[in-house]
């Protein structure tokens, strides 16, 4: 019985190995007692776990290019019980769960160090989360799936709880494993569904045995995996988990969790709802569009609605799995209507997309735990000021803020602009119905305004956390967090600018992972490197970053032969104080007021007098905003579900016997019906 | 597509850049008389933006004494966005001077970088009124960007691509039959998103002193000297950047595909014509219209987004 069958000598099986290896130790090392080997060890295990990132960064650069790397996990007996198959499209998510966990556990190294050390359950569930993740994307049949799917969750689970199982930290972890374990549902039922028209569990049989099911039951696989895969992203309407369970879990954690693991469910639709179940019928893809603008627009409306920097970059993680989520749509759509070119652009936005998200998602949640820790709050209504006593970290939030709003010419830019391109040649495209034409355009108009609010979002994060007077006591006496943190967020600041000004190669590169994801499908010829063919638009995004930096540095240095003289800030004769400054809410308030009909604001002002006199002693200000899909959507769910919990209850007697006649009954039954 | 030289582009390139930094704070010198003269005042000479520039350019800055770094780095990334997305805007020529290297979205997407670096640096100082007009500028922005990318949307649908300049060679080349009722939908709906977009009446007044009906002014409020006159100039370069984009996609008239003296002459003059209107109209209106009350706005610009989206709906449904 060997762990790993390493099939050949091939480097791709041994670099498997490898990180395999590494994270077994890791997990080892966080369990183990102190010992003079192991006098650390969850630095240890941190050390271990950053290099086993580095392997995994490799490996998929590797697949990326060259042929896919195969090998079997835990032989008994000659049955192999799980596959792996790392291919183009597993390296991407590799290159994204690489660089994130490098980047997180050098954090988490640091992080440490400032007196915030994480227990040994969490220690030891934090390799096997980054195991688990990287076992995802790679799994070659149903059993390896969903066994690293579980691992993910509950690893993840662990890791959201484990610290500080207080009130609403447990509640929050319940509620995540209540609805992930109701999207693994859904998954089993459609891999059974699958496995046996299939007649086994393998994914290749499956893409053959895709095209033989009759299209209801496609229909209901799709449904069922998208289901599945989109509460993992947190695609609204499935996303009431992850804004309670990303805040709550430690930075580092957090910045995998949205950086990383959300993207599990990208990856699912795109494996399984567009290469192995292959074109569907139109409806699916402008399903997935409708998800993904939904997700989008109201993601980003809820993000800016919250003065919590965490939860706030928690519904930014729903926004841009929204934006996602349009690429994909729109591949769907044109793949059913057989433009395979247009597919692959906008596929490949897709997967550009999720890789640039992986990035500047996990610098935002990395540089926000460094604010927690700085500060001792999240609450952007209590920091200010930071910028001078942090510069690394402001620069780095800076960064990944004009990242994720969509700025030239960082990465987050590079893939908006090819979403954008798929959609308006969608739009032109004659192949494509009349209706799929006009949702496309319909999802430009809805990405530009997720656009302008994501800007007006992370204007007023990185405005309220980091410039002006500081709000409080504690914003004043904030100190740049450690070096190990700093490099971090650096490196993965330095990746958002590296990679949005190299946009044209990588998007050729993805371009080649979104052609061979859509050739294996039957009927379509399309060959790596088509993709950006596809778009007769252009984007230079190195020239336009060099001439940006030359004009603005021109004009910057010219303007610097002027005196600058510094003064209080002019506020009308009084001497400035915080409070004179906007807050987080109150920047936010036209806003809440021009899309009140979605968001229903409520406020309430009590004004206290001092007695007998018309002035006011204190006024206290509570507002909030209602979130339509917890109340309409899950509110009578909720209900249902105990409505239907105290009726089974009835049949609950608490007596074997009676127990035991409900089973036999229930095998009669059985016997009966699937005679 | 048009064929033209390198020497032929270089040189209607160059003509652009010389036309547009030398003449965009006349067009806000012609606009502020036109109000004048409609107010039944005489107003300034229609240079005198020229002399504020040199004026604050000589000057020392003075800053709060909480701002931050970025206090002096926004006004030049600022106008740098404003700079390279007119140089992507095809205004003397059928091609942009800088062709090939970015479309209508990079115009739009340097437009937004613009509003965020300016919208953060009005908080530096710590101000209310920064932070009021930072505010306001942002939430209008989440209006004004999806009616600005239906209405795009809408000529690049025509032309069947989203490069400039291929939108305006076309356009150039369809003669007439390029205005059909989805582009002049197109077009009306970019008119109303202009205004907005350039911080004139009815949505901001470019003029005001009272602090709390800024918008713009209330982002600039606290800076001063030489960068006072840079964010002023990018805001002038704006207005040019609108209008170039309203000609580029929708009015492509008289725009060069070749270099010789007669199409010279004329994509000069067509070029100084469309400026002149243009900052003519946005007179008028800022003579002739009340600032709309803020929370009236998205009825305004709700309705540039439908009619552009109405438009759209037409030239998919109705094809001529």
């Amino acid at each position: 019985m060997s762990i790993v069958t390493v099939l050949d000598g091939r480097a791709g099986e041994v670099l498997l190995a490898s990180v395999g290896c590494l994270l077994a130790l890791a997990t080892v090392a966080a369990i183990a007692p102190r010992s003079s080997l192991n006098p650390r060890p969850l630095s240890l295990s941190l050390s271990l776990s950053a290099v086993a990132c580095l392997g995994i960064l490799m490996l998929g650069m590797g697949v990326l290019a060259a042929p896919a790397v195969t090998a079997e996990l835990g032989d008994v007996l000659g049955y192999s019980l799980i596959h792996v198959r790392y291919d183009a499209l597993s390296g991407l998510l590799l290159v994204a769960l690489g660089v994130a966990g490098a980047a997180a556990s050098l954090y988490a190294i640091g992080s440490g160090a400032h007196g915030d050390p994480a227990g040994r359950l969490t220690g030891a569930a934090y390799p096997i989360f980054l195991a688990s993740l990287a076992l995802v994307f790679g799994a070659d049949d149903a059993f390896a799936f969903l066994f690293a799917w579980e691992l993910m969750a509950l690893s993840s689970a662990i890791l959201v709880v484990g610290r500080n199982p207080g009130s609403t930290v447990a509640r929050a972890g319940y509620v995540y494993l209540v609805l992930t374990h109701l999207a693994t549902a859904a998954l089993v039922i459609a891999f059974a569904i699958m496995a046996s028209a299939a007649g086994s569990t393998s994914f290749d049989a499956f893409g053959e045995a895709a095209h033989s099911l009759s299209p209801g039951t496609r229909d209901l696989v799709f449904v069922l995996l998208l289901i599945g895969f989109g509460t993992k992203a947190g695609a609204i309407p499935f996303h009431v988990w992850l804004p309670r369970a990303h805040p709550v879990a430690p930075s580092h954690v957090s910045a995998l969790m949205s950086g990383v693991m959300i993207k599990a469910g990208v990856y699912g639709i795109v494996r399984f709802g567009l290469e192995i179940l292959g074109p569907g019928p139109e409806w699916w893809g402008l399903l997935v569009l409708a998800i993904g603008i939904l997700s989008a627009v109201l993601g980003v409306l809820y993000a800016l609605m919250e003065h919590d920097l965490k939860r706030l970059l928690a519904f930014h993680s729903i926004e841009n799995i929204g934006i996602i989520l349009v690429g994909v749509g729109t591949a769907f759509v044109a793949h059913a209507a057989g433009s395979t070119a247009l597919a692959a652009v906008a596929l490949t936005a897709a997967l550009f997309h999720t890789l640039n998200h992986a990035l500047f998602k996990s610098l935002l949640f990395l540089a926000a735990g460094s604010i927690q820790s700085a500060v001792g709050s999240r609450d952007l209504n209590a920091l200010g000021g930071l910028a001078r006593a942090m510069p690394v970290t402001a620069l780095a939030f800076g960064i990944g803020a004009a990242a994720i709003s969509g700025l030239p010419p960082l990465n987050g830019f590079a893939s908006e602009w090819l979403t954008f391109q798929g959609l308006v040649d969608a739009g032109g495209d004659e192949a494509l119905s009349l209706v799929a034409r006009f949702a496309a355009i319909i999802a430009v108009a809805g990405l530009g305004l997720t656009a302008a609010l994501a800007v007006a979002c992370f204007v007023k994060a990185t405005g309220m956390s980091f410039l002006a007077l500081p709000r409080t006591v504690a914003a004043a006496a904030a100190r740049e967090t450690g070096q190990a943190m700093g490099s971090a967020m650096a490196s993965l600041a330095v990746a958002c600018v590296g990679v949005g000004i190299a946009a044209g190669p990588i998007s050729r590169m993805i371009g080649g992972v979104a052609g061979g994801v859509l050739g294996r499908g039957p009927g379509s010829t399309i060959g790596p490197l088509a993709a950006v063919d596809g778009v007769d638009a252009a984007y230079g995004s190195w020239q336009i970053a060099a001439l940006l930096a030359a004009v603005a540095g021109a004009a910057w240095l010219l303007s610097r032969r002027r005196a600058v003289r510094r003064t209080p800030t002019w506020t009308c004769g009084i001497v400035p104080e915080p409070a004179f400054e906007y807050t987080a809410t109150s920047y936010a308030k036209l806003i809440r007021l021009y899309y009140g009909p979605v968001l229903r604001p409520a406020r309430e002002v009590s004004v206290e007098l001092h007695p007998g006199t018309p002035f006011p002693r204190t006024i206290r200000y509570r507002g909030e905003v209602s979130h339509l899909i917890d109340e309409r959507l899950y509110g009578p769910l909720h209900r249902a579900a105990v409505a239907a919990a105290q009726l089974i209850r009835r049949i609950q007697s608490g007596s074997l016997q009676v127990y035991l006649a409900y089973a036999v009954t229930a095998l009669v039954a059985l016997l009966l019906v699937a005679r | 597509m048009l064929e033209s030289t390198t020497l032929e582009s270089l040189v209607l390139g160059l003509v652009q850049v010389v036309l547009t930094v030398s003449l965009a704070p006349l067009l806000l010198g012609i606009t502020k008389r036109v109000k004048a003269r409609l107010q039944y005042r005489r107003g300034p000479s229609i240079f005198q933006p020229y002399h504020d520039l040199v004026k604050w350019w000589t000057r020392e800055s003075v800053e709060s004494d909480v701002a931050s770094p970025l206090t002096g780095a926004a006004p030049a990334i600022v106008l740098a966005t404003v700079v390279v997305a007119t140089l992507l805007v095809p205004i003397v020529g059928a091609r942009p001077p800088l062709s090939g290297w970015g479309d209508l979205l990079v115009v739009v997407g340097l437009m937004a970088l613009g509003r965020f670096v300016l919208a953060l640096s009005a908080l530096d100082a710590g101000s209310a009124f920064g932070g009021m007009g930072s505010s306001r500028e942002v939430a209008i922005s989440t209006l004004v960007e999806p009616a600005l990318l239906l209405a795009l949307t809408g000529a690049a649908l025509a032309a069947g691509s989203t490069d400039l300049g291929t939108i305006a060679a076309l356009g150039v080349a369809s003669g007439t039959s390029w205005f059909t009722p989805p582009l002049i939908m197109a077009a009306a709906a970019f008119a109303i998103v202009a205004v907005a977009e350039t911080g004139h009446e009815p949505v901001d007044n470019p003029d005001t002193h009272l602090e709390l009906t800024m918008i713009h002014e209330g982002m600039i409020l606290e800076a001063s000297g030489p960068r006072l006159a840079t964010l002023m100039y990018a805001a002038q370069l704006k207005l040019v950047l609108v209008a170039g984009l309203f000609g580029a996609a929708f009015l492509p008239v008289g725009l060069a595909t070749d270099l010789t003296p007669t199409t010279l002459v004329v994509a000069i003059g067509a070029a100084l014509a469309k400026m002149t209107v243009a900052a003519v109209a946005l007179g008028v209106l800022d003579a002739s219209l009340a600032k709309l009350r803020i929370l009236a706005l998205p009825g305004l610009l709700a309705t540039a987004s439908i009619l552009a989206a109405v438009g759209i709906a037409t030239r998919l449904w109705l094809p001529a």
